[in-house]
């Protein structure tokens, strides 16, 4: 292997170590300064490749800035190029030498070579300096308008580099407002793109303290926007295709209809050569169809092949990507791939964190049809010259195990495993083994008789050996000479320095005792004066508890240590489904290949822009208005909750505002009190909304002075906290406003969320209620309906 | 956004560094990265994607070179992926070839090329024509060129505006005095075959590579005899997608040059053109390997370069292998390469022998895997072919031609 990386070279010959090169170069550059000779570039050109070189090498040359900028003045495209990288370079730390470069950079700016124009704003932004930002301003408008797309291009980017510099100078010369018009105008899919990208930065950033700029944010989302990217899509390079589909991923469409028309358009990005555009696409179908259960198992149909081609066709670094992508989904919905198994077999020549993700896809996807070859192919891995993986594999086989009911072929898999006599196939077979036996009791004839012809003095690794030992106590009934191999395990008790297997020991022996006493109370004399005189205090603890049990009374003794056992019917999972929800959320990100949510790994101001935890609090207001409005409730109708709900149905029917859908109960519903203060935090909203399932979704008309009432969210907030239903956030602008309400019970803490949307244009309010009571939510629907409809009422 | 890329010599140096938006990636990633990857052993068996203390890194290695970019903020893993694969791809094409010395002659191109495939840390264009445009490639023909002519640019002296044509992915309007355009068939067979000896997995990933050389902008259409063994396909923005989705005919306006045209991928075959079948029988600590080797499924055309190689386990002293035809070398990490090239017609090649195992081991309990290589020319196994070429918008009648090949891909057989 080779040495490892010096962050600098060491000083050879041929390396320029110190001061005498680069003074030496100084004063090359000085006598090249100012000639004008013919094929003067030339020797430019090999000084200043000398130049980047030590550059690159890592070796300040920064103070041959002066006579870099004085040799700049050239026609010679390469020849600037170089120099714009070492301007770019050095111009941060050297803020006062920077402002030399600016003069021949403005010139370049205004060349009329597009390209050299380009390349000139690209550096002028690059500089990074604070101090010259009054500089950039002017370029930069004339940038925007060029009529060249490349110069365009640049200039865009350059905003944003602006941005970054000096927000306040970049919002002041309104740009964003600029980059908004070229986004929808420009006719260069080029353009279009990077000021996406640049104002999805921009405005995001900004929202926080503007309250235009999280409109505007907004406004990228909203369907003209959003439709417009879709329609010019197949212009844009593969790489802004990427962007425009993250855009349409976080799209809330408001009619179904619209859902399938997206789909549609974009099928054929499916199939792709580039596959971030094939996987960000598909981050776009499973999305949209998230609420629909059925459309959601077709797109599972459909993104499968391109998936499996993906995984084939790429680099292996490729593939790894993609993989993770499509363990998530196996891992979702293994039913769905359980008939590709196959796919899934592990290949010699693969990397192991390959191998590994195949590995758990093959256990995820086992069912009644496929396990019988899956665990033949797994069985051949615990041959596999990877050790690690070798273990992995018997593993799978035991995970499959667990999960199956008919575990008939896989048991004796398991059993010839322990006969194969590698050490490390034997130790974590016999893991697998007890596990099995604690699921399933039935098996334990002929595990036992395997078992017991197991040397324990075979056995090292201390989970193995932790294993044996339960085993042997707990069917020491069954295995002849059980208790004599505790006696010799318990001889042996100072050379053993795990403290697990003392531990397993002493509750084995105590096991044994009872059902076989006299043959084993040599040993656990002996096993307790070892354990009391142990120095692990847990071991020692329990050594002291048995003894003191044992005194007690040995019936007791034996109903606390080895009571009769229930088979486990399902072990623990390790990742809770919320996590695995976030991460599904996270699709296409790097949360899929750490297989933790973003939260978990990043910081807050690192996280990719729109996201939905900032959705909830950027959708508005409504957060921090919930304070004020405990007190509004308060002061105006501390008492309207009950009857509020008949009262107001008689109105609506004397009034006709019609409420076809959910017909009012004649029989009086369980009267619902709600909570004027019920107090609920975003985040836990979030969680709340993950989890619960929609126990009711409805749509019902707005009457039309609800309507006319609704020129903004903050009007119905009002409206609805006075009914001690309270708003977490809200968002939108005419036609289409969305809501997120919660309520919680006067009573208990049970609570309701509820997402609204009204669409004013079409009158229509589309609610989905989720509650923590679901049998109530019925009851609360009404509440909520006739609240609603009272909007607008004087 | 990627935040940096660096380019890493085979022993970790850093040949090149590309700061892309105003945030600094320090060198000092690179020496924890490489100490990460000599901890590994080996860069290759590094993920691609890992978490180091300060940023986020996507790595990919291309002929000793390591491309390491690096991030802060959560982006897409397979889009930085991919985009560090394009520039592998694209420097190579540049100059014709990758290693360290040419990387390290021609730095002042990789740095023109990034500038232009990646502004602010989004990826621009990775399209090689488009850049071929930009920026001159470092030939000889362009050397001789600016001696002769006094002029020392290596650019073109304005940008054409091939972004702005309705096909960005071709140049505009080159001509040619000979028009020809080529289309072959390649495809790779990927197998496994288990410790019983059946095909437990067989399946052929091929590709359409078309290499043209077109004057003016020629709409061609290319059809297939057999499109329903395709189980999915993969296409060059190039193509158009209503055409395919109708009849299964491939329309396009092709680039300039060499591209793939299409990927596809075909399931489930039921044979493969040859057979190995090794067999291991060991005890009295030595093991008694045989492997037989013969055509199954006579493609029709000849099969060559057949290779069958497998691992020595670590526990094994020493290997004495001969084979009756072809030659068997061990190599020095620990591969034993049987090289049988063609298959006699009058005999079986067989390869057979004995390894010693380590003392106290008895017999053997980890089984190689035996990787098989092999070339069919003229046949695309899968059974794809190719009906017609149909080209229009050209002057004079073009010169097409046609081929297949398959090779094995991941072709392994268990013992």
């Amino acid at each position: 292997m080779a040495p490892p990386a010096q962050s600098q070279r060491s000083p050879s010959p041929s390396q320029p170590s110190g001061k005498g090169e680069v003074s030496d170069l100084k004063s090359q550059l000085r006598q090249l300064a100012g000639s004008r000779a013919p094929g003067i570039d030339d020797s430019k050109r090999e000084l200043f490749k000398k130049v980047i070189s030590y550059m690159t090498v890592g070796i300040d040359v920064s103070s041959l800035f002066g006579e870099m900028v004085m040799c700049s003045a050239t026609s010679d495209i390469v020849l600037k190029k170089m120099c714009y990288l070492y301007v770019g370079n050095y111009a941060k730390v050297n803020p006062d030498l920077a402002l030399l470069t600016i003069n021949f950079l403005q010139r370049d700016c205004k060349d009329e070579d597009p390209m050299i124009r380009g390349l000139a704003l690209r550096s002028l932004c690059s500089l990074r300096v604070a101090n010259l930002v009054e500089y950039l301003v002017g370029p930069l408008g004339s940038g925007l308008k060029d009529n060249n797309n490349y110069v365009r291009t640049v200039a865009v980017m350059g905003v944003l580099k602006l941005y970054h510099i000096s927000a306040s100078t970049c919002v002041d010369a309104d740009f964003p407002a600029m980059l908004k018009h070229s986004m929808l105008n420009d006719s260069d899919a080029q353009v279009v793109a990077n000021c996406l990208s640049a104002l999805q930065e921009i405005w995001s950033s900004e929202a926080s303290s503007s309250e235009e700029a999280s409109r505007e944010r907004e406004a990228l989302l909203s369907k003209p926007v959003v439709y417009y990217f879709l329609n010019r899509i197949k212009e844009f390079s593969e790489w802004a295709q990427c962007l425009v589909l993250e855009l349409v991923g976080k799209y809330v469409p408001s009619e179904t209809s619209e859902i399938f028309d997206i789909m549609n358009l974009l099928e054929d990005r499916l199939q792709h050569a580039n596959g971030a555009v094939v996987l960000a696409t598909i981050k776009v179908f499973l999305q949209l169809t998230l609420s629909m259960t059925d459309v959601h198992q077709q797109v599972y149909e459909r993104i499968k092949a391109p998936l499996l081609t993906l995984v084939s066709s790429g680099s292996p670094e490729q593939s790894y990507a993609v993989l993770s992508h499509l363990h998530l989904l196996v891992m979702r919905a293994p039913f769905i791939f359980s008939s590709d198994y196959k796919h899934f077999y592990c290949q010699y020549n693969e990397p192991s964190y390959v191998k590994k993700l195949k590995l758990e896809m093959l256990t995820a996807v086992a069912n009644e049809s496929n396990t019988y070859e899956i665990v033949t192919e797994l069985c051949e891995y615990a041959a596999n010259v990877d050790i690690p993986i070798a273990r992995e594999s018997i593993r799978a086989v035991g995970k499959i195990a667990l999960q199956q009911y008919d575990v008939n072929a896989i048991v004796d898999r398991l059993l010839q495993f322990l006969e194969m006599e590698k050490d490390y196939v034997t130790a974590e077979a016999l893991v697998l083994v007890k596990d099995l036996l604690r699921k399933y009791p039935q098996w334990s004839q002929d595990c036992i008789a395997v078992v017991g012809n197991i040397s324990s003095k075979n056995i090292q690794e201390p989970k193995a050996k932790a294993a044996l030992i339960w085993m042997l106590g707990e069917y020491s009934q069954d295995m002849h000479d059980a208790p004599y191999i505790l006696e010799s395990l318990i001889e042996n008790w100072e050379d053993e320095h795990s403290a697990e297997v003392r531990l397993h020991l002493l509750t084995a022996v105590m096991k044994c005792f009872f059902k076989r006493p006299p043959e084993t109370q040599k040993a656990l004399g002996a096993a307790l004066a070892a354990g009391l005189a142990d120095f692990h205090q847990d071991v020692h603890d329990r050594a002291l508890f048995y003894y003191r049990l044992l005194q007690y009374n040995v019936s007791v003794a034996q109903r606390v240590v080895d009571p009769p056992k229930q088979a486990v019917s399902v072990f623990a999972d390790t990742q809770s489904s919320e996590i695995k929800d976030r991460i599904f959320d996270e699709f296409n990100s790097l949360s899929v290949v750490y297989q933790k949510p973003s939260y978990m790994f990043t910081d807050k101001e690192h996280r990719g822009p729109f996201e939905f935890s900032d959705e909830l609090g950027h959708l508005s207001i409504g957060a921090e208005s919930t304070a004020s409005s405990q007190m509004l409730s308060e002061l105006a109708i501390s008492s309207v909750t009950g009857h509020a709900s008949q009262s107001s149905l008689a109105i609506d029917d004397l009034l006709g505002l019609g409420l076809p859908v959910a017909p009012a109960p004649a029989p009086s519903p369980p009267l619902l009190k709600l909570n004027s203060k019920a107090v609920l935090d975003p985040g836990t909203f979030q969680q709340k909304w993950r989890q619960l399932p929609i126990s009711l979704s409805q749509e019902y008309s707005v009457s039309p002075r609800g309507v006319a009432a609704l020129t903004a969210p903050q009007a119905l907030l009002r409206h609805m906290q006075g009914h001690s239903i309270h708003c977490i956030a809200s968002g939108g602008q005419s036609p289409n406003y969305k809501f997120f309400f919660f309520a919680q019970k006067a009573e208990e803490s049970s609570t309701f969320l509820v997402e609204c949307i009204i669409n004013t244009s079409s009158a229509k309010a589309q609610i989905k209620i989720k509650a923590d009571d679901q049998s109530a939510s019925e009851a609360f629907s009404t509440l909520f309906q006739s609240a609603l409809s009272e909007f607008g009422l004087p | 956004m990627l935040q940096c890329i660096f380019l890493l010599s085979d022993s970790g140096e850093v040949m090149l560094e590309k700061q892309l938006t105003g945030h600094r990636v320090d060198r000092s990633i690179c020496a924890w990265f490489w100490e990460q990857a000599i901890s590994q052993g080996d860069s290759f068996k590094l993920q691609p994607v890992i978490a180091s203390p300060t940023h986020y890194l996507f790595q990919v290695v291309r002929e000793g070179i390591t491309y390491l970019a690096c991030t802060q903020v959560e982006m897409p893993p397979l889009m930085a992926i991919e985009f560090l694969c394009r520039v592998a791809d694209v420097l190579s094409d540049y100059l014709g070839g990758l290693n360290e010395d040419v990387i390290k002659d021609n730095f002042i191109i990789v740095y023109e090329l990034l500038d232009e495939m990646i502004d602010n840390g989004f990826p621009l264009t990775t399209e090689p024509n488009i850049l071929r445009e930009m920026i001159a490639q470092p030939n000889i023909v362009s050397k001789v060129l600016s001696v002769v002519t006094g002029n020392s640019s290596n650019v073109s002296e304005t940008r054409p505006g091939a972004t702005a044509s309705c096909v960005p992915w071709r140049t505009t309007d080159p001509k040619y005095a000979n028009n020809e355009v080529y289309v072959d068939l390649v495809e790779e067979m990927d197998a496994t075959i288990n410790r019983d000896g059946v095909l437990v997995k067989c399946e052929i990933y091929g590709e359409v590579q078309v290499n043209s050389h077109l004057s003016g902008l020629p709409d061609l259409t290319l059809s297939f005899a057999n499109t329903s063994i395709l189980d999915d396909v993969r296409f060059h923005p190039c193509v158009r997608f209503r055409p395919w989705e109708s009849n299964q005919i491939l329309s396009f306006v092709p680039p300039d040059g060499q591209f793939k045209l299409m990927s596809y991928r075909v399931k489930k075959l039921k044979s493969t053109p040859i057979y190995v079948k090794p067999q291991l029988t060991s005890g009295g600590g030595t093991c008694r390997v045989d492997v037989l080797v013969g055509i199954r499924n006579d493609p029709g055309k000849t099969i060559d370069s057949i290779t069958v190689q497998f691992q020595l386990p670590h526990c094994i002293l020493s290997a004495d292998m001969t084979s009756n035809h072809g030659t068997v070398n061990i190599l020095a990490n620990k591969t034993c390469l049987w090289s049988i090239g063609r298959i006699p017609k009058d005999k079986a090649p067989s390869m057979s022998g004995t390894l010693v195992l380590e003392t106290g081991l008895e017999r053997l309990h980890v089984f190689p895997t035996f990787q098989v290589a092999f070339r069919v020319m003229g046949v695309a196994l899968s059974g794809l072919q190719i009906d017609k070429l149909d080209l229009k918008n050209l002057p004079n009648r073009p010169y097409k031609g046609f081929r297949a090949l398959t090779r094995a891909g991941e072709f392994e057989v268990r013992s």
